[in-house]
């Protein structure tokens, strides 16, 4: 019999704890006996599996007792209510129940066993005892493996080559990838190039023209040039031509004017010269360069003695004259 | 751990020797501070990516935004080749696009680009080469290269580099000479491009013969032509199996062919033939150049005299579709029937 022990006061954990020591089987009799007999034994023993207050089931729609002790009142009546219509229906089935009548009197009923054979009936019970008694060990084979018998259906499974990695679906992103980028480094390359080209090919255009326009510039000037030059040459000869003309004009026109000029040159030369004294007297010449200004010093000279004297006596006269003022000037403040 | 199922995100970028690129519009930033970053492995990732970027348009408008140009004139400068090298390239990229070439201008690029004509690595001078071209393609930028007085440097250095970077070069050379043919003409252009004219390889030929035509056009430049004996060189030309340069060839001696002494020198030359044979050329540059280097020709008498007896071909393409063609004909038809 197990028996419920109190859970432990310390238990760490908190967790519901049963526990119960092993008990011997007791003796017990063949028949029940009545329930007032039995003594109570241990305190609190019981089936777990019968114990009501072990909560079973569903805990979600569980008849939790209040918390309050004051059990409540309507409940209570309830309660109360309930117990007396199952005793009043037990009673009920009780009295329906049909009985034995009761013996008339003088009479006692006895209780008679009507079968065919007649069976002792006592409170011995037979007992006969059996034994058993295993054999020593014997040797053991060793325990074949256990093979659990064979149920369902035997299926294989193997990885073909191939089936895991296509090689061909596999690489073709790859491939994509690769031919994809190169393709497009390529194009942008090519772009550039073109770009540069076209833009090249344009100033190769414009280059043309302009060369062209510039060399018909060019030759129209250097046409242009030439040919003035032409004139200018031409135009000068023909300039020149004329002034050597008129340079022979002149000439000739001078040379018969010369020649009518100096016809009377001779005569006119002798007179000026007559007329400016180149042909002179010598004896006149000889007065007039040597006599003449010989007398005229002397002349000069006597003069200037005659001027010196008069000069000396001037100043003799001035002298005395200031000698007296400075006498007589005393006398005559 | 594998599944068949590839994933959508891009692949990761492997490559280690690109600087990974942040998203969206911290990208130039972030490789702007990159650039300026002392340590050198980290400068070269940077200007990796930024290459790469650089190509497409908008991108390139956020550099020169950002004034990244800036960082790059200092990098140009840099000790090592690699950084120049692609640093020149970043550069190179820029002025395919239009806004690059004006931000050229506007940051004076050709100046610290042009220090590095003396550069030993060939790389980095082949695309410093290539950028200038660039620049030059345009008429401002190649005003701006003759302001720089570039000019005569880069006559200078045609004669020292290698075959592709020589062709660069004379592509520069005549963007540059058709703004001022001046300072080509005063670094004895015309006689480095003779020897040019000589060469084997087709492009270099190209370049030089049409920096030949500009070279050409001022007066003093057609009188260098006439004294370097040019002209048998180009009636050489003028058989050449490529019709640029044949074109070119006969623009030079439309040119040259305007004064005198060019005359008579191209009519001892035996211009004439080859001129007649390029009129009937389908290509327009060709006959337009041939017939006024005829209609030039035809000034002095004694070629007039023997064109006469070709006027008929000129006739044949009075009835050309094209306008230019249709004028050039009359012209020379009117100059060489004119009698004085």
């Amino acid at each position: 019999m197990t028996s419920v022990l109190q859970p432990h006061k310390g238990d760490p954990n908190g967790t519901y704890t049963f526990s119960s020591r092993p008990r011997p089987v007791q003796n017990r009799s063949k028949y029940r006996e009545l329930v007032a007999d039995q003594d109570d034994g241990p305190p609190n023993y019981g089936n777990i599996m019968y114990d009501r207050r072990v909560v079973r089931g569903n805990t979600y729609a569980q008849h939790i007792l209040p918390t309050t002790c004051q059990p409540d009142p309507v409940e209570i009546q309830r309660q109360l209510e309930a117990r007396r219509r199952t005793q009043a229906r037990k009673r009920a089935k009780e009295h329906f129940r049909p009985r034995t009548p009761e013996p008339l009197e003088g009479r006692k009923h006895m209780n008679v066993q009507t079968e065919l054979y007649l069976e002792e009936l006592g409170d011995r019970v037979e007992e006969s005892s059996v034994e058993c008694q295993t054999d020593a060990f014997l040797d053991k084979p060793a325990t074949p493996l256990f093979k659990p018998a064979k149920t369902g259906r035997d299926v294989t499974t193997q990885i073909e080559e191939g089936e895991l990695f296509n090689f061909d679906m596999e690489v073709r992103p790859l491939l994509e990838v690769l031919v994809g980028k190169t393709m497009e480094q390529s194009l942008l390359e090519v772009m550039e190039e073109e770009e540069l080209a076209s833009l090249r090919g344009q100033q190769r255009a414009f280059l043309e023209l302009r060369n062209a326009e510039l060399v018909e510039v060019q030759r129209l000037e250097e046409q242009e040039r030439r040919h003035r030059e032409e004139k200018e040459r031409r135009l000068r000869q023909q300039r020149d031509v004329l002034d050597r003309e008129r340079e022979t004009a002149d000439k000739i026109a001078a040379r018969a004017f010369a020649q009518q000029y100096l016809a009377d040159l001779v005569p006119s030369v002798f007179s000026s010269l007559r007329d400016h004294g180149f042909f002179y007297d010598p004896v006149e010449r000889d007065l007039e360069t040597d006599f003449l200004p010989w007398l005229m010093t002397e002349v000069s000279e006597a003069l200037e003695k005659h001027s010196a004297a008069r000069t000396v006596l001037d100043m003799l006269i001035k002298d005395v004259a200031g000698q007296r003022l400075k006498l007589y000037q005393p006398v005559m403040d | 751990m594998g599944s068949p199922r590839i994933s959508e995100q891009l692949p990761p970028l492997l490559d280690s020797t690109k600087a990974p690129v942040a998203f969206g519009n911290r990208a130039l930033p972030r490789l702007s501070m990159d650039l300026q970053d002392p340590r050198l492995y980290i400068r070269q990732r940077a200007l990796a990516a930024l290459c790469d970027l650089v190509h497409d348009p908008e991108r390139a408008y956020e550099t020169i935004q950002k004034d990244s140009l800036e960082i790059l004139k200092v990098l140009l400068k840099d000790e090592d080749a690699a950084v120049r090298t692609k640093t020149t390239e970043v550069l190179y990229l820029l002025a395919t696009h239009n806004v690059g070439r004006e931000a050229f201008l506007r940051y004076n690029v050709v100046g610290p680009l042009s220090d590095l004509l003396d550069e030993p690595v060939d790389a980095c001078r082949r695309n410093m080469h290539r950028a200038l071209k660039m620049v030059a393609e345009f008429p401002a930028g190649a005003a701006c290269i003759v302001a720089h007085n570039l000019v005569h440097n880069l006559v200078e250095k045609v004669t020292m580099e290698s075959v592709d970077i020589r062709a660069l070069l004379l592509g520069t050379l005549s963007c540059c000479v058709q703004v001022n043919a001046i300072p080509a003409l005063q670094s004895n252009g015309v006689a480095i491009l003779r020897e040019q004219l000589a060469s084997e390889s087709l492009a270099i030929r190209r370049a030089a013969a049409s920096a030949m035509v500009g070279i050409s056009v001022p007066i003093e430049g057609k009188q260098r032509v006439c004294e370097e004996n040019v002209l048998p060189v180009l009636v050489r030309l003028l058989s050449d199996k490529d019709p640029e340069v044949s074109a070119s060839a006969a623009g030079t001696i439309m040119n040259t062919a305007v004064i005198t002494r060019g005359k008579y020198q191209a009519l001892e030359a035996g211009a004439i033939p080859p001129l007649l044979g390029l009129v009937k050329s389908d290509i327009r540059a060709v006959s337009a150049n041939a017939l006024r280097a005829l209609t030039c020709l035809a000034e002095a008498p004694p070629a007039r005299l023997d064109l006469l007896e070709h006027l008929p071909l000129l006739r044949t393409r009075l009835s050309h579709p094209e306008p230019i063609i249709q004028r050039a004909a009359e012209t020379a038809i009117h100059v060489i029937s004119w009698k004085p």
